[in-house]
């Protein structure tokens, strides 16, 4: 949206208040993007903190990025969410438990893309895609299952997964250039 | 890289599914490859309408109370520090090696790297093998580069990268935000013959990508100086370098 990069050139300058607006338009979002990696609210709120403080330091780096400030503050947000479940450090038994129901992730995943309106542009390229690729690539992006994840999943080797994601990262690619 | 790669790896990173090692890497291609750059954000943003799905969820009432606490304390960082940890993360050292007396360059071309020539060229080759897999591949619709080229302001500090083609094409890509006071232009020079001189292969207004289609010169080669100067729009009037060397570097064969 021109709101968040127009803003995000200002924080880029060491304005706080910026960010602040950025913070007032965004978190709801972003705390619920890092939710559905995460699970946990707190845990979801960390990130989010965590992200904004990120923003605040590396600004400069958008500054010159062609104004995708949403994408980007997205980029950081699921990418240190999955730092998270990844190292596993920040996770007690109870989370390790609720990580190991694949199955509630991969429904809150497929129940993404039953969300998308028809009328979206996202949802019709991944319609043509074969179901199992779609899957791996919803999965991966929606709720950060690993390829390991995806492969118990869908009960395929982790080979077979890669392969799925190449071949549907680089059909949607071609359709929307 | 090619096309297909660089779209393959934007596909992971955008998805995740990067370790930790691959998504250094690929932050530092974000910063300097922008055929990846846009790889990246043409595809997360394409996906970004599954994020619309989720419903946002309440904002804890200290958590931007948490966050500015938290800045406070924080300095942000310029964009050339950015790159430099960028590729330090990815395992890069491209800060300041010691070096013994400054460069001195108060004349465009009076030093010409003399004593530092050794440390600048050094620096400058483990930048651009670094740089080069990325680099030698920027240019999908275009063959490879003659010569990339690394240039480094005084403090031998990436500044900008070139690529230099055959057809007299080059790729200014800045790597920091050279001050372009009203009036002034940044003029980009080669020296390939030092009986010619420097020769200007063209100017540009502002610390954007650019491409300037230099003029009919011979083939760019490896140890070519090029600099980039600061000139009185619209350019220099001597047709030689007057203003302050912001850049420079000699350039390398980029990795095949």
């Amino acid at each position: 949206m021109d709101d968040c990069d127009s803003l995000m050139r200002r924080v880029a300058k060491g304005d706080r208040s910026a960010l602040a607006a950025i913070f007032d338009l965004e978190a709801g979002r972003l705390i619920a993007i890092a939710r559905r990696i995460v699970r946990r609210r707190e845990l979801a709120e960390d990130v989010v903190q965590e992200a904004f403080v990120t923003i605040w330091r590396k600004a400069a780096l958008f500054d010159h990025e062609r104004g995708a400030a949403r994408a980007w503050m997205t980029t950081i947000v699921r990418h240190r969410a999955l730092n998270i479940i990844r190292d596993g450090g920040r996770l007690d038994f109870h989370d390790a438990d609720q990580l190991a129901t694949l199955g509630d992730r991969a429904a809150d995943a497929d129940a993404a893309y039953a969300g998308l309106p028809e009328t979206e542009d996202l949802k019709r390229r991944l319609d043509q895609l074969e179901p199992e690729r779609r899957r791996s690539i919803v999965m991966a992006y929606v709720v950060g299952f690993s390829h390991g994840e995806i492969a118990a999943h869908l009960g395929a080797p982790v080979g077979t997964v890669k392969a799925w994601i190449r071949r549907g990262v680089a059909s949607l690619r071609e359709c929307l250039s | 890289m090619t096309s297909q790669e660089r779209i393959m790896r934007a596909g992971d990173y955008v998805l995740g599914l990067m370790d930790e090692a691959d998504r250094a890497r690929a932050e530092r291609d974000l910063t300097i490859d922008p055929e990846f750059r846009e790889a990246v954000w043409s595809f997360s943003q394409r996906l970004e309408a599954l994020d619309n799905d989720a419903p946002a969820e309440p904002v804890a009432d200290g958590l931007w109370t948490r966050v500015a606490a938290e800045i406070s304390g924080v300095t942000q960082q310029t964009r050339l520090e950015l790159v430099q940890s960028d590729m330090e993360a990815a395992g890069v050292p491209v800060a300041a090696p010691d070096r013994h007396g400054a460069l001195g360059l108060k004349r465009p071309m009076s030093g010409f790297f003399r004593g530092a020539r050794g440390t600048a060229l050094a620096a400058t080759m483990l930048a651009a093998c670094a740089l080069g897999y990325v680099v030698g591949q920027a240019s999908v619709t275009a063959r490879d580069p003659d010569v990339v080229v690394v240039l480094l302001n005084e403090e031998e500090v990436p500044g900008a990268l070139v690529e230099a083609y055959g057809d007299d094409r080059v790729r200014i890509l800045p790597l920091t935000n050279f001050d372009v006071p009203a009036g002034k232009v940044l003029e980009v020079w080669t020296l390939y013959d030092t009986a010619v001189g420097p020769v200007s292969l063209g100017t540009m207004a502002s610390s954007r990508e650019a491409v300037l289609s230099g003029p009919d010169l011979p083939a760019p080669r490896p140890d070519q100086l090029y600099e980039i100067t600061l000139e009185d729009a619209p350019r220099s009037s001597a047709g030689r370098p007057l203003g302050p060397i912001l850049v420079k570097g000699l350039a390398v064969s980029p990795p095949r």
